[in-house]
C-alpha cells in the first residue's frame, strides 16, 4: 500500500524547556502538525507515542498522561521506545498500521525532555547490571572505544570525524528549529575538551528538549489531503545480538541489513547517486562517519575521503544532514522522527534556508541500542 | 549460597547457584510542572488553591490542557481550599484520600490527616491544611482534615497578585534490584567470588566460547553444553579514555573504559585498563593490547571483584 507523510511539527528545541511539561511539549509539536497538514485531532485515527527510557524523566509509562494534551481522549494509543531510533520505531508502527487496515491516518509524536534527569546515569542502566555496568559511561565510553578502534582500522581520524562536527553544526545555522546554531572549526573541535577519548567535546551533540510530530496516511487519503505527500518508498528496522560471538563492531551488521532491504523496496541501486539528500542520526560526528560506510555510501574504510571531499556538504553530490542533524537538537526519544520528518520537508520543499534545491528522494537512518538496534528508511516526492 | 568447588565440566546446579544481586539506582531530577500547574504549586505556599476552567469543567490542581479536549485551559480560577471526600485508602504510611474540591468536577489525591473510624466516611466534609514551610512542592498542602467550619466559596476570579509559575521542582528516585543471578551467572561468580576463576559456555554447533555464559548461542541459537574454564588474558578489542564526570558515575575519572576478549572466547567482557597514565593510554592501551586481570581484595561475586586490567608488556 501507499503510504505518505502528510503532515511535519518540531518544537523548538532547548537545553531547557522551562514553559512547558513533558506533555506541553510533545502538544506543541503535535499542533504543528496538525497545522501542516491541515488537519484535527478529529480526523486522526490512531496515535504512537515515542519517547525514549523512562529513566530519561522520571515519568514511568508517560503516554498516559499525555493523552490529555493531546486531545486523543477515546482513540487508540501505544507508546514505543527503542533508545535513539525510538521515532523511526515509532513511525514504523505507523505504517503497520495503516499497512495493517487497523487505521488510514495515524499521529506519531517523539518526544524527550532530557533537561529533567540524569542523562549518562540513565543510559548506563542500559547496561547488563551483571556485566559491565559498573564501568559504563552512558554510551559513549563505549562509542568512543569502537570509534578508536574503527581510527585503527578503518582510518576514521579525528580530523575526518572534527569535519563532520564542522559541516553539520555550519548547517544548523539555516535551520530555524536547532538548539545550537553556531559554527566551529576544525581546529576548534580538535582542541575541545576530551569526554571520553577519542570523543571530544564538539564532536558532542547538545542535550536537548524537544519534541516532533509527523501525521501519516493511505494513499488515496493522503492525496486528499495535500497535494505535496512526502511518499514512503522504504523503512525498516533491525536488530543484532548484544553481546553475540565475534562482533568486531567495525561495522554495524543491521545498519547493512535494514539498508539492503530498504534500496529493495525504494528501487535504489546507487544509493551515493539515486539519493538527493541523507538525514541520518549521528549522535557523535564519529557515527556519521560509520554511516556512510554502513548504508554504502563509500566503501568500507573510505568514509574520511568521502567527508573530505565536500560531495556531503550543502551543495555536494549528496547533502547529508542540511538540518545539522543531532549537532543542532538531540531530544534523543525524538532525534530519529526528526531526520524522518526533515526528509519529508526536503522532498516536498518545505525546508526554507536549509533546502536542497530540486530534492526528490531522501535517505534517513536512525539506531538505538550499542549499535545492534538500525533503521533506514527512503522518502520520495514520486508516489510509489 | 555454598562455595563447594566446581570442575569444569559440572553443568550448574541449584545449590551453585548464588541468588541475587542487589544493585541501586539513584537519580536525582528536576521536573518542569508547565504553567498553570506551575502557578497552583506555587500559590499554595500562600495558602491559595488555584484551579483551571475547561469549558464548564474545573480542575484543580490547575492543568494545561483539558482532559476532554486537550484544547489550552481558557483560563484559571481560585476556588475553596474545602471539600468532599469521595474515596480513601488506608495503608501503612497513612491514609489517602480522593477530595472533591467545592465547585470543581474532578477530584484530586492527597493525603488525609487526623481521621479515625469514625470521621472517615464518604462524604465527610474535609479543609486544606497548610505546609507551615512552603518549598514550591506539592506537599505545601500538607493535606485534608476534617473541616472545621462550614465556610467555603464558589469559584472566583485569580487574585491580583497571582504568583509566578514554580518552573522546576526538585525530585529523587532511589531504586532497589535484586537481580537473580540465575544458574549461568550464579555458575560464573560463585567461581568468580570464590575460585578466582572465569567460566564460559561452549556452543554444540559452532564451538565458540561465550562469556557471559548463556543458554544458547546467539549466533546459531544451538544451545550450549560443555563448561569451560577461561584464563583472565586478553586482547583488547576498544578502549576510550574516560574524562566526563556524571552524576551517578561509579569511579573517578580519568580511566580507561574497555571491551576485552579473552583468550579463547569470542565475546566482550567490559572492564577497565588501570595502571597505566591517560595520555599513555592513547597509544598503550590500544585495540590489539594484551591484558591481563588484577584481581581485588574484595569478594563481591560481580566484575568488581577484578580491580582493573593490566597491559603486558
Amino acid at each position: 500500500m501507499s503510504i505518505a507523510i502528510v503532515g511535519t511539527g518540531q518544537t523548538v528545541h532547548a537545553r531547557r524547556r522551562t514553559d512547558v511539561s513533558q506533555a506541553g511539549l510533545a502538544r506543541e509539536a503535535v499542533i504543528e502538525a496538525l497545522a501542516d497538514a491541515g488537519l484535527t485531532m478529529d480526523d486522526i485515527d490512531s496515535v504512537i507515542v515515542a519517547s525514549g527510557p523512562a529513566m530519561f524523566g522520571a515519568v514511568n509509562q508517560p503516554e498516559k498522561w499525555l493523552v490529555d494534551a493531546l486531545g486523543a481522549r477515546y482513540k487508540p494509543l501505544v507508546r514505543v521506545t527503542s533508545g535513539g531510533g525510538t521515532g523511526l520505531a515509532g513511525a514504523l508502527a505507523a505504517i503497520n498500521q495503516i499497512n495493517g487496515g487497523s487505521a488510514r491516518r495515524v499521529l506519531v509524536v517523539a518526544y524527550d525532555k532530557l533537561s529533567e534527569g540524569a542523562l549518562q546515569a540513565s543510559i548506563s542502566t542500559l547496561y547488563d547490571p551483571f556485566w559491565g555496568r559498573e564501568f559504563a559511561v552512558g554510551i559513549m565510553g563505549f562509542a568512543a572505544a569502537y570509534w578508536h578502534a574503527r581510527i585503527e582500522k578503518l582510518g576514521h581520524t579525528e580530523e575526518a570525524a572534527a569535519l563532520v562536527a564542522v559541516k553539520n553544526r555550519r548547517q544548523a545555522m539555516a535551520n530555524p528549529k536547532a538548539h545550537v546554531r553556531r559554527e566551529v572549526t576544525v581546529d576548534e573541535v580538535m582542541a575541545s575538551r576530551p569526554l571520553c577519548w577519542p570523543i571530544k567535546l564538539l564532536d558532542v551533540p547538545p542535550i536537548s528538549d524537544g519534541a516532533c510530530a509527523v501525521i501519516f496516511a493511505a494513499g488515496g487519503d493522503a492525496e486528499a489531503i495535500t497535494d505535496r505527500p512526502a511518499w514512503i518508498h522504504g523503512m525498516t528496522y533491525y536488530s543484532e545480538a548484544d553481546n553475540g560471538a565475534d562482533r568486531s563492531m567495525l561495522q554495524s551488521e543491521p545498519l547493512q541489513i535494514a539498508a539492503a532491504k530498504v534500496y529493495k523496496q525504494a528501487g535504489i541501486t546507487n544509493p551515493f547517486r539515486q539519493f538527493d539528500v541523507a538525514e541520518v542520526q549521528e549522535p557523535y560526528t564519529c557515527f556519521e562517519l560509520s554511516y556512510y560506510e554502513g548504508l554504502g555510501l563509500c566503501p568500507e574504510g573510505g568514509a574520511a575521503e568521502l567527508i573530505e571531499s565536500g560531495e556531503t556538504a550543502m551543495g555536494g553530490s549528496l547533502p547529508v544532514n542540511p538540518s545539522g542533524g543531532c549537532m543542532g537538537a538531540n531530544p534523543i526519544g525524538a532525534t530519529a522522527l526528526i531526520r524522518l520528518a526533515e526528509a519529508a520537508m526536503q522532498v516536498t520543499g518545505k525546508a526554507g534556508d536549509h533546502q536542497v534545491v530540486g530534492a526528490e528522494r531522501a535517505l534517513v537512518q536512525a539506531g538505538g541500542g550499542w549499535a545492534n538496534l538500525r533503521g533506514v528508511a527512503a522518502v520520495g516526492a514520486e508516489k510509489r | 549460597m555454598k562455595g563447594e568447588t566446581m570442575t569444569t565440566t559440572d553443568a550448574p546446579t541449584a545449590s551453585d547457584e548464588m541468588e541475587s544481586l542487589a544493585a541501586q539506582l539513584r537519580m536525582p531530577y528536576t521536573l518542569t510542572p508547565g504553567w498553570a500547574t506551575g502557578i497552583f504549586l506555587a500559590e499554595l505556599g500562600r495558602h491559595r488553591l488555584i484551579g483551571s476552567r475547561h469549558g464548564d469543567t474545573i480542575s484543580v490542581p490547575a492543568q494545561d490542557f483539558s482532559g476532554t479536549s486537550g484544547e489550552p485551559t481558557e483560563g484559571l480560577v481560585e476556588v475553596a481550599p474545602v471539600g468532599a471526600l469521595q474515596g480513601f485508602t488506608t495503608t501503612a504510611d497513612g491514609t489517602l484520600g480522593l477530595v472533591l474540591i467545592d465547585g470543581t468536577d474532578i477530584p484530586m489525591i492527597h493525603r488525609l490527616l487526623d481521621f479515625d473510624s469514625e470521621t472517615l466516611q464518604i462524604g465527610a466534609r474535609v479543609e486544606a491544611v497548610w505546609s507551615d514551610k512552603p518549598v514550591g512542592s506539592m506537599l505545601d498542602l500538607a493535606g485534608f482534615a476534617l473541616a472545621s467550619s462550614s465556610e467555603s466559596f464558589s469559584p472566583r476570579a485569580v487574585p491580583g497578585d497571582l504568583l509566578p509559575p514554580v518552573l522546576q521542582v526538585d525530585y529523587s528516585m532511589t531504586l532497589d534490584y535484586q537481580h537473580a543471578y540465575g544458574p549461568y551467572y550464579g555458575t560464573l561468580f560463585n567461581a568468580v567470588k570464590y575460585d578466582r576463576r572465569l567460566r564460559g559456555v561452549t556452543c554444540t554447533k559452532c564451538a565458540r566460547v561465550l562469556l557471559p555464559p548463556r543458554a544458547m548461542c546467539d549466533v546459531c541459537f544451538a544451545p550450549t553444553s560443555q563448561w569451560v574454564d577461561i584464563d583472565a588474558v586478553g586482547t583488547v578489542q576498544a578502549s576510550s579514555i574516560v574524562h566526563i564526570e556524571f552524576i551517578g558515575q561509579r569511579m573517578k575519572p580519568p580511566y580507561v573504559y574497555s571491551e576485552i576478549v579473552l583468550d579463547g572466547t569470542s565475546t566482550r567482557l567490559i572492564h577497565m585498563i588501570g595502571d597505566v597514565d591517560a595520555e599513555d593510554a592513547k597509544t598503550a592501551a590500544t585495540p590489539g593490547a594484551r591484558v591481563r586481570a588484577v584481581w581485588s581484595d574484595r569478594r563481591t561475586g560481580s566484575l568488581t571483584d577484578i580491580d582493573y586490567f593490566k597491559l603486558i608488556p
